[in-house]
């Protein structure tokens, strides 16, 4: 099974290298994956270019040229006319809300299967995998009314109680199979001591699991965040939705406004930029360190 | 739970009620999809503004919304208690037709007599109010008001027409005349945003040429299966356009963003589309002259009263939402709206300063006079407007011959003449 | 061989009450729904009103609907642009960071190659959207370098042409997904024992035999689960072609789930809705349950 967390024998060191032989293809190579690079950042460039050019320059040159001079005005325009920080705020929370919730429900589920081995674990983690599979057009109506019976339509709340069962189907089925190859002895000594079956779930597993769970705690922020189909259908008032829904405040009936987009965009980019550079240490070190302590 | 949690609980639970009740009627929640930007955006904001202060008591919230979202959930926020006072929807069978339809909608057939909106409305412009017990317009209770007019036509750059010596087009003839001069010097004459809209309403556009009364009426309540005629001598038209070299093929991967940056760059001379474009136009184009002509037709052009006002089911402050209305209805903002750029059909002529407003609402005026607003091509089959994209497109790149493309669009449209 | 776990925990039973809150969520967002929908799918709904029992009507009518027919084989192509692609190109990349890169140049330019190429997946697709649309455009970026470096033959309508539109999205979609894939497989790779590549090493092997003798062999089972979960979203694809296509040109894009949205939300055809997304969920589950089954074999077999 997988062991995404599993530990590294030995630690990254250019000693196992010892022989480094620096051919000449790595120019070759860097050259290939440079250009990779440049097609990957591509429409990052793009949307730095527009988000600062006048109107009058993008009608005239279109997206590609080069402003004549730099104004903000799309960009102040775009922020207050999206209540941008107000939509931040949705996005942060609902996502980290999801996040933590997906993840101790993924947690908790996969502590009975994994560690539990409880009766009928395949079944149980297949109806949980249902989840990943689920297209979410098909549950909206059907959310939508239950929501709505029980005044939860429009609330952040019932948003990030879908999304959190959506995201914890996945979570499930990576965390059981890293905790159905759980040390044994580990589990065994602490119940030896007297723990009961929650202190070995917070005392001893939790901790050991930490950078596992931090790492699917970050990708569960970030699919979060950039999902707009049922936050589009369940948040209505402004102040409660997210930023994917502000894109749509640039396209009107007929028209949109191309330098908005482009204002749109680059402020839509920023904060998950922003985010991944801060938490792409969480990943490296989670995936890499997570020795048995 | 002892007395004292109990008797809070309680309290509590009285005193909201009471402030909610109370709340509900100091509230008035307004929203609206026109950007900001646009003459409507403007002049509602202005007009809010005064009801505002004519009611200092009353707290007004307004939201900004998006086109996308009312069009998606519009139903769905109609039809649960999240819906403000009054909104801004859209018209046709498929959005207020439905909702009307469904019960989700105040009458305002009262109103209109009790706040004298028939003053200001003819019958003509209320065709787009009034929706049946099925939802189809035309007829039935006025469930929505418009307050502006929208259309599509041509807009040209007056610049390069004297450059080249060509005159504005009195006739349908004259056009493709026209674009030959330009496409003599090496021009495309015609922008076209292939993927979207534009396709759709330049084929409409030519379509309605051929079109009699009968026709649009049929045509758009769904009376009768389609009459291909007028779709075919557009598609006929268009591929032969195409041929010429008057629309490029890469138009079919061009949206209206981008058709329209072709007009605006200067590239071509002319560009089909709706008053929608005046604001960005009047604000951004400052390399040449431009106008707009009516695509010569004998009576019909493609175009409509503008977006309803509509009053939920549920509204708290239906009064307000009067109110709103007749200030918008009312000669001032009419004509406030005819100097924001934008489309009225109640402005004092004398008023309008801005020239780019005062032209928009003269050619409606010259549309509506003469009855000859044919509405959208999309209106009467919910979703037929993903559908004439998509066979426009194919029409646009071969695929699809005139035939082929009246075949499937008729097949779309029967299917749910036949199945209402 | 799993040890006894009963020594863990008085009574394995005490475990399920960990199951709870899973399950509660489960049952309303997922199984509650999914039965709502196919109940609905045997009636013709507006979304507001009442349903109306049409019986297998939606079912009948999916059967000769050209669309439908036309997106599940779109989604032939979308398994191979969300799967096989990423996958493979995931596959040569993360060994050529991992491996070769930091071989050659050093830890830090590996990390920084990898994040670079994860910025796709942390992008929100309406935003991907519109910037792609304007590198795509018969007047955009894409067309301009090619005209620049001399190839202007090749310039396209690269979405308004029907014979390149697919291609063209399943091009986005490449794009977006190699940086999940290549993140989950350099993850993988930081668990396999480095003597094994040292010693393939030693015998002279390069890096492309190291590749496939022994990378690919270690890292089956992030292959299985990347290939699964890429598969399944391959038959959920929605966003990408709800902003870059709206299934066209002319449905040359469309996807089962478009095609469900776009009757749920432009048609308001709930009823028919609900049968089209029927259909998909079974599918999506048929093929898991295939896939599963065969690895799980292979699993055995290898055992």
């Amino acid at each position: 099974m997988v062991d995404i967390a599993a530990p590294r024998t030995a630690a990254v060191s250019t000693s196992a290298h010892s022989v480094r032989y620096r051919s000449p293809m790595r120019w070759v190579i860097l050259a290939i994956l440079l250009a990779l690079l440049a097609f990957t950042l591509a429409p990052f460039v793009l949307a730095l270019l527009n988000a600062f050019k006048p109107g009058t320059d993008y009608v005239r040159g279109g997206p590609l040229s080069l402003p004549t001079y730099l104004q903000f005005d799309s960009i102040a325009k775009f922020w207050t006319l999206a209540d941008y920080s107000r939509k931040l705020l949705n996005s942060t929370i609902i996502s980290a809300a999801v996040s933590i919730l997906a993840v101790i429900i993924s947690l908790f589920n996969a502590y009975a299967l994994g560690i539990g081995r409880v009766r009928g674990s395949v079944v149980i983690l297949a109806l949980l995998l249902l989840g990943t599979m689920v297209p979410q057009e098909s549950i909206i109506y059907p959310i939508y009314w239950m929501a709505k019976s029980v005044g939860l339509y429009d609330t952040q709340i019932a948003v990030i109680i879908i999304f959190a069962v959506l995201q914890s189907a996945f979570g499930t089925y990576l965390l059981s199979s890293v905790m159905s190859t759980f040390p044994r002895e580990i589990l065994e000594a602490a119940e030896i001591d007297g723990a009961t079956r929650w202190q070995i779930l917070i005392r001893v597993v939790m901790p050991i699991m930490s950078p596992t769970l931090m790492v699917l705690g970050t990708f569960f922020f970030i699919w979060t965040w950039n999902e707009f189909l049922i936050p589009v259908v369940m948040l209505v008032s402004n102040n409660n939705q997210t930023v994917s829904v502000a894109m749509g405040l640039t396209r009107g009936q007929n028209l949109s406004d191309p330098t908005l987009q482009a204002a749109a965009g680059l402020l839509g980019i920023l904060p998950t930029v922003i985010f991944f550079l801060i938490f792409q240490r969480t990943l490296t070190r989670g995936v890499i360190a997570g020795a048995v302590k | 739970m002892t007395a004292l949690p109990r008797l809070a609980l309680v309290a509590a639970t009285a005193f909201s009620l009471m402030a909610g009740t109370a709340l509900s009627q100091d509230t008035f929640n307004i929203w609206w999809f026109e950007g900001a930007d646009s003459a409507q955006g403007i002049t509602w904001t202005e007009a809010l503004e005064e009801l505002k202060a004519a009611h200092p008591d009353v707290t007004v919230n307004f939201e900004q919304k998006t086109f996308d979202q009312m069009q998606q959930s519009g139903s769905m926020i109609l039809n649960s208690a999240e819906a403000p006072d009054i909104l801004e929807y859209n018209k046709g069978n498929a959005t207020a037709g439905l909702v009307s339809s469904q019960g989700l909608l105040t009458n305002l057939d009262e109103a209109f007599t009790a706040e004298g909106w028939d003053k200001f409305l003819n019958e003509g412009q209320l065709v787009l109010s009034r929706y049946n017990e099925l939802g189809v317009y035309g007829s039935g209770s006025i469930w929505g008001i418009s307050t502006y007019g929208e259309y599509v036509s041509a807009y040209y750059n007056i610049d390069a027409f004297e450059k080249a010596g060509v005159n504005v087009p009195t006739t349908l003839e004259e056009l493709p005349a026209a674009f030959d001069t330009f496409k003599a010097q090496g021009v495309v004459p015609l922008a076209l945003g292939g993927a979207s809209t534009g396709g759709q309403h330049l084929l409409a556009s030519l379509a309605y040429t051929k079109a009699d009364d009968t026709w649009i009426q049929n045509y758009q309540g769904l009376k009768e299966p389609l009459d291909g005629a007028p779709y075919l001598y557009a598609a006929q038209t268009l591929t032969d356009w195409l041929a010429k070299g008057y629309i490029t093929k890469d138009s079919t991967g061009m949206n209206d963003d981008d058709a329209a940056l072709q007009f605006t760059s200067g590239q071509s001379p002319v560009y089909v589309s709706g008053t929608w474009n005046l604001g960005n136009f009047s604000a951004n184009i400052k390399d040449f002259k431009w106008g707009q002509f009516v695509i010569p037709t004998p009576k019909f052009s493609v175009g409509s009263t503008g977006n309803l006002w509509v009053i939920p089911k549920g509204s708290k402050n239906p009064a307000l939402a009067k109110e709103f209305i007749s200030l918008l209805l009312s000669t001032k903002y009419q004509t406030e709206q005819a100097n924001n750029g934008g489309v009225s059909f109640g402005a004092d002529a004398a008023q309008v300063t801005n020239p780019v407003g005062a032209n928009a609402s003269a050619v409606f005026k010259q549309i509506a006079d003469k009855q000859g607003l044919g509405f959208y091509p999309d209106w009467p089959v919910p979703g037929f407007y993903d559908v004439l994209n998509q066979k426009d497109t194919g029409l646009l790149q071969g695929t699809l011959t005139p035939e082929q493309f009246v075949e499937e669009i008729k097949e779309v449209y029967d299917d749910a003449q036949m199945s209402q | 061989m799993a040890v006894d776990s009963v020594s863990v925990g008085r009574h394995r039973r005490g475990y399920y009450l960990y199951l709870i809150p899973g399950f509660i969520g489960l049952l309303l967002i997922v199984i509650g729904p999914q039965i709502a929908n196919f109940v609905l799918s045997f009636t013709a709904w507006k979304g507001v009103g009442t349903p109306r029992w049409i019986g297998g009507q939606n079912y009948q009518r999916l059967l000769t609907d050209d669309q439908f027919w036309g997106s599940m084989h779109n989604t032939l192509w979308y398994m191979l642009s969300m799967t096989a692609i990423p996958v493979l190109i995931g596959l040569v990349l993360a060994s050529l960071l991992f491996d070769y890169v930091r071989d050659q140049f050093g830890e830090k330019l590996s990390s920084f190659f990898r994040a670079a190429f994860y910025l796709p997946q942390i992008l929100p697709l309406t935003v991907a959207g519109v910037l792609w649309g304007w590198i795509l455009n018969p007047v955009g970026v894409a067309n301009a370098i090619l005209k620049m470096v001399g190839l202007g033959a090749f310039a396209q309508n690269w979405l308004g042409d029907a014979t390149y539109a697919l291609p063209a999205v399943s091009l986005v979609i490449v794009w977006i997904q190699v940086g999940y894939c290549l993140v989950v497989f350099m993850a993988g790779l930081s668990r396999i024992d480095p003597s094994l590549y040292e010693a393939a090493q030693l015998d002279g092997a390069g890096w492309w035999q190291r590749l496939l003798s022994i990378t690919i062999p270690m890292l089956a089972p992030e292959i299985f689960v990347v290939v699964l979960t890429t598969l399944i979203h391959a038959l959920k694809v929605f966003a990408p072609v709800f902003v870059l296509t709206q299934g066209g040109p002319d449905d040359a894009t469309l996807a089962p789930s478009y095609l469900t949205y776009y009757h749920f939300f432009a048609t308001q055809r709930v009823g028919y809705a609900a049968a089209v997304s029927t259909v998909q969920m079974i599918l999506t589950l048929g093929l898991a349950a295939i896939f599963i089954w065969y690895q799980t074999r292979q699993a055995a077999r290898e055992a």
